[in-house]
């Protein structure tokens, strides 16, 4: 294959990454922090269903998706940078009061109503939990446990490339045994510590599976867009089948209905509870255009995407299945900002409105981590062949037929 | 000869053989015929120029039916039917009808599913004159067998037996109905 130019994708992720921080200036740090981690949150999203991905196809001994499997290991690639882009706000937590992006993190943190952190019930029930230690041990934890479970699956996938020894697949079939439970608890565990802990009075156990719906939706709209990619630069002329398209496109059906049954449960067993210390969570979200942007989610989020993907021929053309694809990354970012940028309010407890400058910084945030994370991708995509051409199934996918 | 005769069935070896004869028969414009196999021949329903199910249609009537059904049930029975007040919520809210709906969605797309695929294959089917022919049997084993419909507007006692003849088909028999 011709080798794809990282550095354009480089230097989109610094243009990004730079403008992000002349937000500094503009809307002060507080802001630019909350929508790094939209932006931070997003790539880790999709890079965190990637790995799944692999795992999945390792723990079944799936035929059909070796072909995609390889894309996705490049993918994963993008952990390390990840972390480094993470460091920030980890950094951020230490300096001065530390309560820039998470209220919990100052035992002094005014509350609206009148009473400090520290002298919140709910807090200290949550305090073993809610630590500024523990926090930093988590973060660099769980961004550890990805690196080092991406790179075995890596290292086993391409190694067998050269010598063809079937120990590889065996090898990642028994990644894949422990690494399911561990990315399942971590990335739950990730989901709780960053979005869900802005508002730590709030309770929700449908949290981590709601997060993991987005990492698959993410990953999986990813998936067609890299291989359609691949398909029109020519490289996977007489690879990419038809099947393949309908055997992915069938998954990201499968995730909108699991993302909206999640979303769903979450809000009426809220909505049917009614106590207020769930609720009011949903009321801010109610607040001004996040009405709208509730509505948006139920019909944007699931019942578009539900009906475009019930279509056969809407899922193996590729133009159309490219637009869904974009489609459902931008209602996956969307989703993120909901759940994230409401945790910016003014002195009354009010969210601060989604349309506002505070929208761009996130944008700004995801093409500044985008761009990395694609580079990271680029470079990693000719370190090897371009599909692992000696795994045991892969005569079975290149014939894959439904 | 039969008296009423069913159609013509055509044998072939192989797989490869069958499919390259099912691309000609749909090239001369037949709509009633099939092939019988074994196994299922991958790519032979794009030979055949075979269309994708129709049952997926029937499975979404059968869905919203199945939503738009359990919706207005509990609006009827919570609102006009038995209204009492639970909780303090409203008599009918779209929130707390939505689970059952799901379930009777699920439910009425499996029946519609199942319905559609009987009604579309002619299910069930008791007799169907391929049946008489005597070696049908090695058709579920070593053989593949062509067959052409009289019903077929394109039928031609003579012309469809050349054409079987052209695409390679032996042992061209005439099927009793």
């Amino acid at each position: 294959m011709i080798k794809p130019d990282s550095s354009k994708a480089l230097w989109i992720g610094i243009a990004g990454i730079a403008v992000t921080a002349l937000g500094l200036l503009v809307s002060g740090a507080h802001v630019v922090a909350t929508a790094w981690l939209v932006g931070v949150g997003f790539w880790t999203a999709i890079a965190i269903g990637m790995l799944m991905m692999i795992l999945i196809h390792h723990i079944f001994d799936a035929g059909w998706s070796t072909v995609l499997r390889r894309q996705y290991e490049h993918g994963v690639a993008a952990f390390p940078w990840l972390l480094l882009l993470f460091l920030p706000l980890v950094a951020a937590s230490y300096l001065g009061k530390h309560d820039l992006i998470w209220p919990w993190m100052n035992p002094d943190h005014q509350i609206i109503g009148g009473h400090q952190v520290k002298d919140d019930l709910l807090y200290v029930k949550k305090h073993a939990f809610l630590n500024l230690p523990l926090f930093t041990i988590v973060a660099f934890g769980f961004y550890g446990l990805w690196i080092w479970i991406s790179a075995r699956l890596r290292k086993a996938s391409f190694t067998q490339d050269s010598d063809g020894d079937i120990r590889w697949t065996k090898m990642s079939g028994k990644t894949a045994g422990f690494g399911i439970p561990i990315v399942a608890l971590t990335l739950t565990g990730a989901a709780i510590y960053w979005f869900k802990s802005l508002e730590y009075h709030w309770f929700s156990t449908m949290y981590g599976v709601w997060f993991f719906a987005n990492c698959m939706r993410g990953a999986l709209s990813s998936g067609v867009l890299i291989m359609i990619w691949l398909y029109n630069r020519g490289d996977f002329k007489g690879i990419l089948k038809t099947d393949h398209l309908w055997a992915i496109g069938q998954l990201m059906l499968t995730f909108t209905v699991f993302w909206a049954y999640v979303s769903f449960s979450q809000y009426f067993l809220i909505w049917n509870a009614n106590v207020p210390e769930e609720t009011f969570w949903y009321n801010i979200r109610e607040f001004g255009d996040w009405w709208y942007v509730s509505l948006f989610l139920v019909f944007g989020n699931f019942l578009l995407p539900f009906l475009l993907l019930l279509s056969y021929r809407y899922k193996v053309t590729h133009r159309t299945i490219r637009r869904i694809a974009y489609f459902v990354l931008f209602v996956v970012f969307v989703d993120l900002c909901y759940n994230i940028l409401p945790a910016l309010q003014d002195k009354d407890g009010n969210p601060l409105p989604f349309l506002s400058i505070n929208l761009v910084w996130a944008i700004t945030s995801v093409i500044g981590v985008g761009g990395i994370a694609v580079a990271a991708y680029l470079r990693s995509l000719p370190s090897t062949k371009l599909i692992p051409i000696r795994d045991p199934r892969i005569a079975e996918c290149l014939n894959h037929n439904e | 000869m039969a008296e009423k005769p069913y159609g013509l069935i055509a044998t072939f070896d192989t797989p490869g053989a069958l499919m390259h004869a099912a691309e000609q028969v749909r090239d001369a414009g037949y709509s009633k015929w099939d092939c019988i196999t074994p196994f299922p021949v991958h790519g032979l329903d794009k030979a055949m120029g075979v269309r994708r199910s129709k049952v997926p249609r029937i499975s979404l009537a059968g869905g919203i039916t199945g939503f738009c059904t359990g919706m207005s049930m509990i609006w009827f029975m919570d609102r006009f039917d038995y209204p009492i007040t639970v909780g303090g919520k409203p008599l009918f809210s779209p929130l707390f009808a939505f689970p059952v709906s799901y379930e009777l969605t699920i439910l009425f797309t499996a029946f519609a599913t199942i319905g559609g695929m009987f009604f579309l294959n002619g299910l069930p089917m008791h007799y169907h004159p391929v049946l008489n022919y005597e070696d049908i049997r090695r058709g579920t084993d070593d053989l593949f067998f062509l067959v052409i419909e009289k019903a077929d507007a394109r039928y031609d006692a003579a012309n469809t037996r050349a054409l079987l003849e052209k695409v390679g088909g032996t042992q061209i028999k005439e099927l009793e109905s």
